[in-house]
């Protein structure tokens, strides 16, 4: 069997190759900034250009063929529609956030050149990742995108916390896509296929042997490793904080976006599927995994002191939060669009948020403390305002998208009959209310006192912050556009 | 009424719009943003009264409607209109706003210089426009957005301009009423969904919901908590008594205001604490008026716990602040009686309270900060004999009192009374203990009285203490007009909510079918 007979790609119309472009473009791009990035003294502002200029090209041409006909490649193991593209659209508006936001750190925190290219790479992974209904090529795409990550996190090459970010998440990682690898030849041998719809075919039509159940439990751990929900999370905290912050930044916006989309389609097609016996409890699986991120991710974020570790035990809840409206896809799929409104609200605050601690950073290996930033909202009157917005939306408190999000979550959970699920779920946010706040009682009541963190104005980072901020309250009182904009894609 | 009006609007938005252009005027107007934002108020005042003129008294419905849809597919719509119910509340706030602003000028209760001016300005603005929008919504996702809204000004208020322990004050006020609001937000989640599958229609406004019926199984305490209908009227109830607050949920009152800084006191005491009582009078008890009824004992028991012990501890406050807030806690502990009471008198008893509470409790709270910013300290003990030095902010604050223990002739006798005589006839044992509550309300506000006005002057440090200046006096004498001319005339200020409140009643007392 050669290549060619199972990846048959002989002739391509140029409907096809236009859908394709993205991709072609973000590979040939990352290789471009690779190249450009090695001159001596300019390295990086080329880098830096070229990433930027091939990220805005993409988001134009997924823009506007946004509504164009759906490819479909490889015997349907690639699907490029609008749904995809619009997906791919957030991708990448997040990877443009992200390489901004990049511009400024990467002299501070002196990383190379290549994390322009890397973040390009990731890119192209992350839209081939949910693209695609192949869990064979689904391994591929995370692969692709994880590893740039991986390199990505270690790349501060004076810390030791980065190395040891980058080893544990290299090695976790690794475990992480072994068991989708196992758990995905499992399913082929009680399925006989990879392919996300056959599968839920076969298992429609006849009931699935044991091994079937096996390997789809492997499957479900590996994304709800990625996702960095309770109890495999281990790795979040510590690969949030030895990572440079726009590395954060991206993780937390992208990695997670496309982790969670991944998820929830071979959720559609695996657990939800209907009148297969069993799958009760692979939703009680995810039932406790939701409550656990929810209840675990709010309560240790309470007593953080450093900033960035704070905000990665709140993105554990997050993780809560989404699973909980992942749970309501039982009803159909429509109830996923709550999730992709709200992930992608979180993104926007997370992303902003990022970008605001980055200027705050002092560039060696003490993260920042909470109490670093006493007074910051008088001396920084804008940066302040803009970290509260972020804040407070991530806490959702009207006026932030993240209110408009979470009311779309937790309707749609209450709709699915999960009121126990969204009475923990509200508890819990007032756990996190009390956590944010106290990032904003320091931004605005408390005295500076000790060391404070110095503020390095990065002209990047800080327009970032200023447009997510306003998309935030923009969002948050006329979100009209973003849930036109879901709803129409049609899962 | 069917025409479309853009009135209410402009009350909701007007505050926020100028808000927002306060934070953007350039720092050399640094010195004029008090008058600014003393324009706006009247402003708001100006547009408030062209609405009550324009309001007839009349009808029983929402008049002066607007609906825009905001978020179709979630069945939410932007719906704004007032009845006799939000429109004295409404005016209340209006009115108090420049009063408030007039009084505290500059605001320096708790130390030398107003820090962050503009933003101060701002926020006040914001809050504004916050109370409105929460009177005026007919929608209940709108309600519980301006709900939510109204917590963030209130707490940068208290947590940027408050006193030594404001931190701790403004996070438990915070966080309080969060628990609160968010069960409340689950329970409209479910109305949300009840109403698109009773009706078929999706939709978050109030006046589809009330078509609504609810199961109500009353067979049992169990089976009662077990129904949908007393699940959802525990978790709105729940939320505004927070607000109110009631006993035992009242204990972020005492901090809160203690801690604020004066203004931010008097919008505390005047309008926020009646979000809550509007919103069990607007929401949770019509929307589910079986539940209501059948917790209503219980309620009505907490209210009356709260009207003697919120007495008591005011009784035994050296602060001022601290007494006048404990104060707070017994005269709002009468609303809620008289709203459980399910008795027409006592529920038109209940909203004049609302409405005296906020003048007698503002007026109050601005005398306190008078005091404080002349002789800086709130400690009762150490006042003593000043209605020699300052006889006209003694006769100011003596009006106050008067109007506190509800004397008759002053407006307080306006809305107590009513609440007690119409709650007599369905609930006489609690009555009675609920009327010992206003022979202990004179105690310690006649107390206070002494402490600080009669006597020797004991305090040999006066510093500048000065008589009411001529802002102060027009903010004092304004108050004044309210409290005689309710007291006497009480048909002229509420007329125009009669009908509804007849309505409201009538429709109340029917589905519940008890006298």
């Amino acid at each position: 069997m050669t290549l060619m007979e199972i990846f048959p790609l002989d002739n391509l119309s140029s409907g096809a190759y236009v859908s394709l472009l993205p991709l072609i473009l973000l590979s040939f791009g990352a290789i471009l900034s690779l190249l450009v990035g090695t001159h001596k003294t300019r390295g990086h502002g080329n880098a830096f250009i070229s990433s930027g200029v091939v990220l805005g090209l993409c988001l134009v041409l997924l823009g506007v063929n946004a509504g164009a006909e759906a490819t479909v490649l490889l015997n349907g193991t690639l699907v490029i529609d609008s749904f995809t593209r619009t997906l791919s659209f957030f991708a990448c508006s997040f990877a443009l956030i992200s390489v901004i936001i990049t511009r400024g750190i990467d002299l501070k925190e002196n990383l190379l050149s290549e994390v322009y290219a890397l973040i390009l790479f990731s890119t192209a992974g992350m839209i081939l990742m949910m693209s695609t209904n192949h869990l064979l090529f689904m391994f591929i795409a995370l692969e692709i995108m994880s590893l740039a990550v991986y390199v990505m996190v270690a790349m501060r090459r004076t810390s030791y916390f980065s190395a040891e970010a980058g080893l544990k998440y290299f090695i976790l990682g690794g475990l992480g896509s072994a068991f989708l690898l196992y758990g995905s030849s499992l399913i082929f041998g009680a399925t006989g296929s990879f392919d996300l719809p056959t599968i839920n075919e076969a298992i429609t039509s006849r009931t699935p042997t044991a091994i079937y159940y096996v390997g789809l439990g492997l499957v479900l751990t590996s994304m709800l490793f990625k996702v960095g929900a309770v109890p495999f999370h281990g790795w979040v905290p510590d690969v949030y904080q030895g990572a440079a912050t726009n590395v954060t930044a991206f993780m937390s916006a992208g990695v997670k976006f496309t982790a969670f989309m991944a998820l929830a389609r071979i959720a559609q097609y695996t657990i939800f599927a209907e009148g297969v016996p069993f799958m009760q409890w692979f939703e009680s699986y995810i039932w406790l995994v939701a409550a656990a991120s929810m209840i675990y991710g709010n309560f240790v974020a309470i007593s953080q002191n450093e900033i960035k570790r704070m905000l990665s035990f709140s993105t554990i809840a997050h993780t809560g939060y989404l699973l909980l409206g992942l749970y309501a896809m039982k009803m159909g799929p429509e109830a996923g669009q709550s999730v992709i409104v709200y992930l992608f609200f979180y993104a926007l605050s997370s992303l902003g948020a990022f970008a605001i601690i980055a200027q705050f950073e002092s560039g060696n290996e003490k993260d920042l403390r909470i109490d670093q930033i006493a007074g910051m909202g008088l001396r920084h009157p804008v940066m302040g305002a803009c970290l509260t917005i972020f804040l407070l939306s991530m806490a959702g408190i009207p006026l932030t998208s993240g209110f408009i999000g979470k009311y779309g979550l937790f309707n749609t959970a209450v709709n699915a009959g999960q009121v126990p699920l969204v009475v923990i779920a509200v508890l819990t946010s007032v756990v996190s209310v009390y956590y944010y706040l106290r990032v904003i009682v320091y931004i605005y009541m408390k005295e500076p006192e000790g060391d404070q963190a110095i503020f390095q104005n990065m002209r990047g980072a800080g327009i970032a912050a200023t447009l997510s901020a306003a998309a935030t309250v923009q969002f948050g009182l006329f979100p009209r556009a973003i849930l036109e904009l879901v709803k129409h894609l049609g899962k | 009424m069917e025409t479309t009006s853009t009135l209410l609007s402009w009350i909701i938005f007007t505050p926020a719009f100028l808000g927002v252009l306060t934070l953007f005027s350039p720092s050399s107007l640094e010195g004029q943003l008090r008058k600014f934002a003393l324009f706006q108020t009247l402003v708001s005042a100006v547009l408030a009264i062209i609405m009550y003129a324009g309001f007839s008294g009349q009808e029983a419905g929402f008049q002066f409607t607007q609906t825009v849809p905001w978020l179709p597919d979630w069945g939410i719509n932007y719906i704004v209109g007032i009845d006799g119910i939000s429109l004295p509340l409404v005016m209340l706030t209006a009115f108090v706003a420049p009063l408030a602003i007039l009084g505290t000028w500059p605001d320096l209760s708790h130390g030398g210089e107003l820090k962050l001016e503009k933003f101060f300005v701002a926020i006040l603005m914001f809050l504004q426009s916050g109370m409105y929008g929460t009177f005026l919504a007919v929608d209940v996702f709108l309600f519980y957005f301006f709900w939510e809204v109204v917590l963030i000004p209130m707490f940068f208020l208290i947590g940027i301009w408050g006193g030594k322990e404001r931190i701790y004050a403004t996070v438990k006020f915070f966080l309080y009423t969060m628990v609160g609001s968010l069960l409340m937000l689950v329970a409209i989640f479910w109305l949300v969904r009840e109403t698109q599958l009773q009706t078929g229609v999706l939709s978050a406004s109030l006046e589809s919901i009330a078509m609504l019926r609810f199961a109500f199984d009353d067979s049992s305490l169990w089976a009662a908590l077990q129904s949908p209908q007393a699940l959802l009227f525990l978790a709105f109830a729940l939320a505004f008594v927070i607000k109110v607050p009631m006993v035992p949920f009242h204990t972020w009152l005492p901090d809160a205001h203690v801690q604020a800084p004066t203004v931010g006191s008097v919008f505390l005491a005047a309008v926020l604490l009646k979000l809550g009582t509007y919103g069990l009078m607007r929401i949770a008890i019509p929307l589910f008026p079986e539940a209501a009824h059948y917790f209503s004992t219980m309620f009505i028991t907490l209210g009356v716990i709260g009207i003697i012990y919120g007495a008591f501890c005011a009784l035994a406050q050296s602060d001022f602040k601290k007494l006048v807030a404990y104060s707070s806690v017994s005269h709002m502990g009468y609303i809620v009686v008289g709203l459980f009471s399910f008795n027409k008198i006592a529920i038109a008893g209940s909203l004049y309270q609302m409405i005296n509470h906020g003048i007698s409790a503002g007026g109050l709270f601005l005398i306190v900060g008078f005091l404080y910013e002349r002789l800086h300290t709130r400690n009762l003990n150490e006042f003593g004999g000043l209605s020699k030095i300052v006889p006209v902010m003694a006769i100011a604050f003596m009006i106050m009192t008067l109007s506190s223990v509800a004397l008759p002739g002053s407006n307080g006798f306006v809305g107590e009374f009513p609440i007690l005589l119409g709650s007599f006839q369905t609930h006489p044992l609690m009555v009675l203990f609920a009327g010992s509550g206003v022979i202990l309300g004179a105690v310690y506000a006649l107390k206070a009285y002494q402490l600080v006005m009669l006597g020797p002057v004991t305090r040999t440090d006066l510093g500048d203490l000065h008589d009411l200046n001529l802002r102060e006096v027009i903010a004092m004498s304004v108050l004044t007009l309210f409290v005689f001319g309710i007291g006497f005339f009480p048909k002229t200020f509420f007329g125009k909510s009669d009908a509804t409140l007849n309505t409201y009643a009538d429709t109340l007392i029917q589905k519940v079918g008890s006298p």
